[in-house]
């Protein structure tokens, strides 16, 4: 019974970190928290932060499940959707994607780099390098 | 220099400080983050260059083929490799933080691959949120107007004919005013746009004048437009002269001559996509003063996301509403019979389509898409195809093997 306690207890903490909470991080100097409509509009070329300034936004690079995750939580769009949207926003000259980032230790750097800058990552790797401003 | 060195040196051990005060823990974290920092500046240094422009580009190779030759996207029964088959680049330079000059370059299959500027555009943004763009830009008159040649960004091997090729031109040079409001969790879009355009080498589209609302939350798009314009020039198709089939002498016979005639268009569209599920429809009406033809057109597309694979079924129709028109009978005949009989084979049209497909999302950037359409219900119309104008085919089965990417 222990034993099987045990590997449930083994399997639970595997599946908890399958599904790492991500966080929406921004600047230390930046904005204070956000609505989940806000990131959404943010992370997809729209819209400004709360002090009217325009968001220099960093993502994950492609195929890092966290950058799936965080789309799935909080834009609602899959991986191709989401390539599908920037390519629309790109060949009719409405916008980029954002630049992106290799690692949460490169995330964190960038988004504590530049006073607008937003980002996400693990809540896990949140250090005092940057701030949470939304948990979805 | 001496002094130089001594500055550094004393620069060295005061970076050196703090580092040994922390002792040994943090040298590898130090490290990465040094490295890091490093990385990120280099990053800011080119990103000063590279921020400023930027170059993508997309295209599409495409197999088409038919069960006869009806001419349904122009596929016959012999496969045809270039109708839908287009290769895009295009060049977008931020002249400051509001001002950007963009230029797409398009090679069409169908063109003989001849390069076209397809956009030209200088926009500006003001602080107020309006947006100007002014060059050559995009008619944008549905949904998928903006993106016509983003093959990627579309869910089918192509936009349902009926409805996408019953504008015979898609850019205009001109002016676009537009305006994004951003609701709570949505944006309501409003597009004023102002120009003209080249029809082809006998008309034109002048005066061009609409406008077009658009509402997203990104899960669902609502959509409508009005446009209006007045058309110059003539509709004209070749014929034989030569009385030897041998030897035929084709001479350009003027169907229809535009004098100033006034061009409608109305169209409303909606779409959902909640990642898994998919609708998009779309209806039009234009119409046309005069004998060239006003036509009704719409589309249903259902799409079902499972992982990389994106089934769709899309049901589509056409039918001109001024056939009376053309076919007048004796007692208000204004043109003689033959001629009225030439313009009604040439310009009726009746048509419904039935799609069945699947887009592929094979890796990143790429997708592939299969699609089989069938067209009937052409009633005693050429149904608009233009190997048909002797209604020979009642129906029509087109196969498409396409892939799209965007780089």
């Amino acid at each position: 019974m222990k034993k099987l306690l045990a590997v449930l207890a083994l399997g639970l903490s595997c599946i908890s970190y399958a599904n790492a909470a991500v966080v929406v991080i921004g600047n230390n100097a930046g904005p204070g928290d956000m609505s989940k409509a806000d990131a959404k509009k943010l992370f997809l070329g729209k819209g400004a932060l709360s002090n009217g300034a325009a968001a220099l936004v960093f993502e994950l690079d492609e195929g890092n499940p966290l950058r799936s995750q965080f789309h799935e939580l909080v834009t609602g769009k899959s991986d191709a959707q989401l390539k599908a949207f920037w390519s629309k926003q790109v060949f009719t000259g409405k916008g980029n994607p954002p630049a992106t980032v290799a690692s949460a230790a490169a995330m964190k750097t960038a988004v504590a780099s530049a006073p607008n800058a937003i980002g996400y990552l693990d809540e896990a790797d949140v250090d005092a390098s940057v701030k949470v401003i939304l948990k979805p | 220099m001496k002094f130089n060195l001594k500055t550094l040196t004393a620069a060295v051990s005061c970076a050196l400080l703090p580092t040994m005060a922390m002792a040994a823990q943090t040298t590898d974290e130090k490290l990465a983050q040094l490295e890091q920092q490093i990385k990120t500046l280099q990053t800011q240094q080119t990103a000063n260059l590279t921020e400023k422009f930027n170059f993508n580009g997309f295209i599409s190779g495409a197999y088409i083929s038919s069960d006869n030759d009806a001419g349904y996207d122009y596929a016959g029964s012999s496969a045809n490799f270039d109708q839908d088959s287009k290769f895009g680049l295009q060049g977008a330079f931020q002249v400051n933080d509001s001002t950007q000059a963009v230029m797409q370059l398009m090679m069409r299959g169908e063109d003989n691959w001849d390069p076209e500027l397809e956009w030209a555009y200088l926009s500006h943004s003001f602080a107020n949120g309006i947006q100007v763009r002014g060059g050559k830009l995009r008619l944008p008159l549905f949904m998928y107007s903006d993106y016509l040649d983003v093959g990627y960004a579309q869910p089918w091997a192509r936009p349902p004919e009926e409805v996408y090729n019953g504008v015979p031109v898609s850019a205009y040079t001109g002016l676009d005013i537009s305006y994004d409001l951003e609701l709570a969790d949505s944006t309501l879009t409003f597009q004023g746009f102002g120009g003209s355009s080249r029809v082809n080498a006998n008309a034109d589209l002048k005066n061009s004048l609409g406008g077009n609302l658009s509402w997203t939350d990104e899960t669902w798009t609502l959509r409508a437009t009005y446009a209006q314009g007045t058309l110059e020039g003539k509709v004209t198709t070749q014929v034989n002269l030569s009385p030897d089939p041998s030897a035929p002498v084709y001479a350009d016979y003027t169907l229809i001559a535009f004098d100033d005639d006034k061009a409608t268009f109305t169209g409303v569209g909606a779409s959902y996509d909640n990642g898994n599920y998919l609708v998009v429809g779309e209806w039009t009406r234009s119409e046309i003063d005069g004998l060239y033809p006003d036509t009704d057109s719409g589309y249903l597309t259902l799409g079902y996301r499972i992982n990389d694979f994106t089934p769709y079924a899309t049901l589509a129709y056409l039918a001109t509403q001024d056939d009376a028109q053309r076919t007048q009978d004796d007692a208000q005949r204004t043109i003689v019979d033959q001629q009225s009989a030439v313009l009604a084979a040439a310009f009726n049209a009746e048509r419904t389509s039935y799609s069945l497909g699947l887009r592929w999302d094979v890796m990143a950037n790429i997708a592939l898409k299969f699609d089989a359409t069938y067209a009937h219900k052409f009633g005693d119309t050429s149904g608009r195809l233009p190997g048909n104008l002797g209604r020979s085919f009642d129906d029509t089965l087109v196969y498409t093997v396409k892939f799209d990417a965007v780089f």
